[in-house]
């Protein structure tokens, strides 16, 4: 829990992370996730309640706690007139890694995250994507047993945010490093997370598998396109295979209470109707639907934000698309 | 609230950082600065020239009317003082600056987190004085002051400079943590202004008339100015070197745990 005066940002947070797994934390902004990440890596104390990282109370042992994570900050907190090679440096000298292991590890990280070459240049001169890779490679100095990571793609480019989640993909399958992932973006959640925790006011609201909670959210929504004149004797065929669902104006969207096997008789009831059917789809429960059915509210603009600049990325995991034109 | 993440292993922990070589690291980073941004480094040494040659001229004759031989002697050692006081404000403004960038936070996450916010930039400070001091005394020799007290008169002038940029720094320090602006720096040089001013600065003890006389006897920077300047005076005196030792020791403590105190306030 934590109060700032009469405020209460973070309360009922009651989370524990499996060594090894990738934990995505999603929640809108001011929903508390940051809040939270400060307090377990022991930057705010908490006002009330208990956490353990890595085996040791934040409260009582920050120090150990210190020297087991990593952490990379929302805004890649990195000063603009040093070097890579020079926070490389700090980042050592503040770890206690001895000189020459150190510079092993500085060329080792600059490598994989693709910086060998800029690592002389000033940090200010590098663009918004590198930054997060430095930020990136300095978090991993100390080879930490948790990573923490605050929304470590926000703002970057597409081919940025693919290769910041190969990277912790990698770190996580190859090192076994336990990561917390803060982000307000769906599809990384969806993408990145063994499990997911949705937090909402500072509440935790949903917690577990993605694939399981969106199994729970409950039916796909079958999206079909209609002529206009027909859409009134089309909803009074549809309401038989189950509950009708607000859409965009111009389709009909109806939750199939018998899962993607029921589209078969959809097309058939339609078509024994007289029903011209323009354009058919079947969207199964997203992150986004489990959002919108533990908080009642969608995280708005999360997905536009993340997906538009990221046209010709691969298709979103959560989202899959089937049907046609008849 | 209850998290537990991860469970405690033998591998993959850093050490506990020797502080000596994080305090070493963080004099080196300031100096990066200087050399990177020196336009910022500029006032603190070019305001203290100035006014040793504006002081010096201006105040030739009232301070030949105190008996004292030459204006530069009188004023070099409080040009250095000034110098030294103002890394102060550049101290606060990087620490600000290093808060809104989110720096500070890397640095206080750290094992070595408090000799990195703390000790370092204070450290860095002391190191920084030097570079006016050796310019305003350069300038001030070049000029015509004398040094009568010779090798430890310039001991107890360096003595004395560095103990202002480190009390300095400590004030300016412990304010920008609390106030987290850049009104932080521009607190931290009135502060220097009224103690270096409100002091011996300008005229000896004797020749202070009115309400700034008793202030200045009472304000520990005229002990310190007393140290800074007995080698340009004359020989160098126990008498007139313990007062400005033990006000910079009890003014150093006061502010080192007036910073320390700032950094506490992050975790509240």
């Amino acid at each position: 829990m934590r109060r700032f005066g009469d405020i209460v940002a973070v309360d009922g947070v009651d989370l524990a992370v499996q060594e090894g797994e990738i934990f995505g934390f999603l929640g809108p902004n001011g929903a508390g996730k940051s809040t939270t990440v400060r307090m377990l890596t022991t930057l705010l104390r908490p006002t009330g309640g208990r956490a353990v990282v890595a085996g040791f109370d934040v409260a009582t042992h920050p120090a150990e706690v210190r020297k087991r994570i990593g952490v990379a900050l929302q805004d890649a907190a990195i000063d603009p007139l040093m070097t890579g090679n020079e926070l490389l440096d700090l980042q050592a000298v503040l770890y206690g890694i001895d000189r020459s292991r150190a510079r092993l590890r500085a060329g080792e990280l600059l490598e994989r995250v693709g910086l060998t070459a800029a690592a002389h240049r000033r940090v200010g001169t590098y663009s918004g994507g590198m930054r997060r890779r430095l930020d990136l490679a300095l978090a991993l100095m100390h080879e930490p047993v948790v990573l923490f990571l605050d929304e470590p793609t926000t703002g970057l480019d597409p081919m940025s945010r693919l290769t910041l989640w190969e990277e912790v993909r990698y770190l996580n399958k190859e090192l076994g490093t336990t990561v917390l992932l803060t982000t307000q973006y769906l599809e990384e959640a969806d993408q990145l997370a063994d499990r997911i925790a949705i937090i909402d006011n500072g509440r935790i609201v949903r917690e577990g598998i993605p694939r399981e909670l969106k199994a729970q959210v409950g039916a796909p929504t079958l999206l079909v396109a209609v002529p206009d004149e027909q859409r009134e004797r089309a909803r009074e065929v549809l309401v038989a295979f189950g509950d009708i669902r607000p859409t965009a104006e111009g389709t009909l969207g109806v939750g199939l209470r018998d899962g993607a096997e029921g589209i078969a008789m959809v097309v058939r009831s339609l078509d024994q109707a007289g029903i011209r059917l323009h354009r058919m789809e079947l969207n199964e429960p997203s992150l986004d639907d489990v959002f919108a059915e533990a908080t009642g509210h969608s995280l708005e603009g999360a997905r536009s934000r993340l997906l538009e600049p990221a046209a010709g990325a691969p298709p979103t995991k959560g989202r899959r698309r089937r049907g046609g034109r008849k | 609230m209850t998290a537990a993440l991860g469970e405690d292993r033998t591998y993959g922990v850093a050490s506990d950082p020797r502080t000596a070589t994080v305090i070493a690291f963080m004099v080196k980073r300031s100096l990066i600065r200087i050399r990177r941004i020196p336009a910022a480094f500029l006032p603190s040494l070019a305001m203290p020239v100035f006014q040793l040659i504006a002081f010096g001229g201006a105040f030739a004759g009232a301070l030949a009317y105190a008996k004292i031989n030459q204006a530069l002697d009188w004023y070099v050692p409080l040009s250095c003082l000034q110098g030294a006081a103002f890394g102060a404000m550049g101290l606060a403004f990087a620490t600000v600056n290093d808060l809104r960038t989110g720096f500070f936070d890397r640095l206080r996450m750290a094992p070595g987190g408090r000799a990195a916010t703390v000790y370092g930039p204070l450290a860095a400070s002391m190191v920084r004085a030097i570079i006016p001091l050796v310019i305003v005394s350069a300038v001030g020799f070049i000029g015509g002051a004398a040094l009568p007290g010779g090798v430890l008169g310039l001991l107890t002038l360096t003595a004395a400079a560095l103990g202002v940029a480190f009390c300095a720094s400590g004030f300016g320090l412990g304010l920008a943590l609390r106030m987290r602006t850049l009104a932080a720096a521009t607190l931290t040089q009135f502060a220097i202004f009224f103690a270096l001013f409100l002091s011996t600065a300008q005229m000896p003890l004797d020749f202070i008339q009115g309400w700034v006389k008793p202030i200045a006897r009472l304000n520990p920077m005229t002990n310190v100015l007393r140290l800074a300047r007995e080698g340009f005076l004359g020989e160098v005196t126990w008498q007139d070197t313990w007062g400005g030792l033990l006000a910079i020791a009890i003014l150093g403590t006061l502010t080192t745990v007036y910073a320390v105190r700032g950094l506490r306030s992050f975790d509240k």
